[in-house]
């Protein structure tokens, strides 16, 4: 075992470094790490074979239909209506355009389900408005990063479908409901944070908005959120399964894109190709990375972490705070669906002999990782938003300080209060 | 030659996804208008998306879509840096071989061999596989090219070049 994992790690490495694409990285380590083991063809043939036996399942088949869904609803004015509905309920408070930005985040990524689209459309609508009302670029696009992983964990969300898969026990649908409190609880912080910052820098309010204007705001807004609605509703009450949710999504999607002339048949073929691409890059990650889960329990090295993990101690406080710890530095240079696969069956044994609930691990991982998504080197979040704004990374770094610190408090209490991710689920009987 | 390839590639892509959509709308409409869930098209659907995430894969590696880790490239002189991209694309080219067309083709040849059945179509799952091998030539054609260009003179520019004009279509 000992040569195997050092094989594994430092092929990894050394690919990651060299600019190899994460997902042939992963799979090239698993096919070094099998060779050590076993003869050359079985090697390669069980490679291909866990990477094309871990696609084979209906409950990932809802990750190609939340992105098509997410990118019909991308190109149109979806997020234009959402930010004026945000801008009319909050824009008056202290820091107005920044709240207006996470709010606007928080419901794209609830709707789209993906964070890069939520940063990136959001983002380069805010963007160009809070910079001309004087807020500094790097603090506006810090904003729009950090708020923009909150629809990881607010659903549909296609990690959750992940954990659900990684895991083998806990349904897509309590999952779904597991998010929302953590996710709106992370979003809160975000917003307490952002409104400290911006008084403090003097970043000017918004005018306040009659009524009147609110709820013509919301009316035109409600197309869009009565998606939710249909989903999670459908999902929750049982009527549907995960994926045909994600299929009626589309639909419904495309519906609404062409009821506002949004979308014409002959962008059609684009925006499919553009979803198989990201599914695509989304599925050979999740293929290989379930080929390095199955070599590496072929070589018992989950027990052998696990023997580790009880090792330090015995103490469910301690023992979920290693794990914290592990995670938030796995998440800086690694994305979030290879980290939850390959971590997930080597965690989630110790801690629910501890008396964690999978469900409360499975949210618990997701908004730790969320963190990562927003820090380099592989952020992919924060690369996007800086993209979308013309930035560099750099100057985006230093205003996320605080938020990361928002986060981290969120994160500190979604572990050790269950409660939060359990209470409605439970209340929902799932 | 490579312009046809991302052409019919695209094509069947966007025709498999097409496909998908429709299959799993069709499911739910059966299942709720008509009563009689189909066994068929939750496997038709299964099967398709294995077929779309493999060959989508390789028109990702064309697009240059896959995520990759940059910090150390980026610190590097642009001779030092070809010679990285020659080497990542080397990586790509095993994988895709030895795993996807040696380790693919091998279990198509067993399950074909075994007489493998599916449970819904009764078809061989051989065939379901062969995505594996097809996919692994795609992308190791894809990175030859990718190669073949950074060894031109030009190699950097003729790249982009041709990047462009694969996202423009």
């Amino acid at each position: 075992m000992g040569l195997a994992i050092v094989v594994l790690v430092a092929s990894f490495l050394v690919l990651l470094l060299l600019d190899v694409p994460v997902a042939y990285s992963i799979g090239m380590a698993t096919l070094l790490t099998m060779v050590v083991a076993v003869d050359f063809v079985p090697a390669a043939s069980t490679t291909a074979q866990r990477l094309a036996t871990g696609l084979d399942s209906f409950t990932l088949l809802a990750i190609p239909f939340f992105i098509l869904a997410g990118n019909l609803m991308g190109r149109g004015g979806i997020a234009r209506r959402l930010i004026a509905f945000a801008r009319a309920l909050i824009g008056a408070l202290p820091g107005g355009l920044a709240l207006v930005n996470i709010i606007a985040c928080m419901l794209f990524g609830a709707i789209s389900g993906s964070s890069i689209a939520a940063a990136a459309a959001i983002g380069s609508v805010m963007h160009p408005k809070m910079t001309e009302s004087g807020y500094a670029p790097g603090f506006s696009t810090a904003v729009n990063v950090s708020s923009a992983t909150t629809g990881l964990l607010i659903p549909p969300s296609n990690v959750l479908i992940v954990y659900s898969l990684a895991s083998g026990t806990v349904s897509v649908a309590a999952l779904f409901v597991a998010g929302y409190l953590p996710g709106i609880l992370i979003g809160g912080f975000l917003m307490a944070v952002t409104a400290f910052v911006a008084s403090r820098k003097g970043y000017g309010k918004g005018e306040r908005v009659p009524l009147g204007e609110v709820l013509r705001h919301l009316l035109s807004a409600l197309p869009s959120l009565t998606l939710i609605v249909v989903v999670i509703g459908g999902i929750v009450a049982g009527i549907f399964t995960a994926t045909e949710a994600a299929a009626i999504a589309v639909l419904y999607a495309l519906v609404l894109v062409a009821l506002y002339r949004e979308v014409r048949l002959r962008d059609l073929p684009g925006i499919l190709l553009g979803s198989v691409t990201t599914t695509a890059v989304v599925m050979l990650l999740i293929g290989t990375s379930l080929a390095l889960s199955w070599v590496l329990s072929f070589e018992d090295i989950p027990q052998t972490i696990a023997g580790t993990l009880v090792a330090i101690s015995e103490s469910r406080i301690v023992v979920l705070l290693v794990i914290n710890l592990l995670l938030l530095l796995v998440g800086t240079f690694m994305d979030m669906t290879p980290a939850i696969l390959i971590f997930t069956p080597i965690f989630l044994p110790v801690v629910t002999g501890m008396g964690v609930d999978p469900l409360h691990f499975g949210i618990l991982m997701v908004a730790n990782l969320c963190i990562g998504l927003c820090t380099p080197p592989v952020g992919t979040v924060l690369f996007a938003g800086a993209g979308v704004s013309g930035i560099p990374v750099s100057t985006v770094v230093r205003p996320l300080a605080p938020l990361y610190v928002a986060m981290l408090i969120a994160l500190l209490l979604i572990t050790f209060v269950p409660a939060i991710t359990v209470v409605l689920p439970r209340l929902l009987g799932l | 030659m490579t312009r046809m390839i991302d052409r019919a590639l695209g094509v069947l892509l966007v025709g498999l996804m097409s496909l998908m959509v429709l299959t799993v709308s069709w499911q739910v409409a059966t299942r709720y208008l008509l009563n009689s869930p189909s066994s068929y098209t939750e496997e038709l659907a299964t099967y398709l998306l294995i077929w779309i995430s493999l060959l989508g894969a390789a028109y990702a590696l064309r697009v240059r879509a896959h995520l990759g880790l940059d910090i150390l490239m980026r610190r590097l002189r642009a001779d030092r840096r070809r010679s990285m991209r020659m080497v990542a694309h080397g990586v790509i080219i095993a994988f895709s071989l030895v795993v996807l067309v040696f380790g693919g083709g091998w279990l198509v040849y067993v399950t074909l061999d075994l007489n493998q059945l599916s449970a819904a179509f009764q078809v061989p799952v051989g065939y379901v596989y062969l995505a594996l091998p097809l996919s692994g030539l795609l992308m190791t054609y894809y990175s030859a090219v990718a190669m073949y260009n950074l060894l031109q003179p030009k190699g950097g520019r003729a790249l982009a070049a041709a990047d462009n004009q694969v996202l423009e279509t």
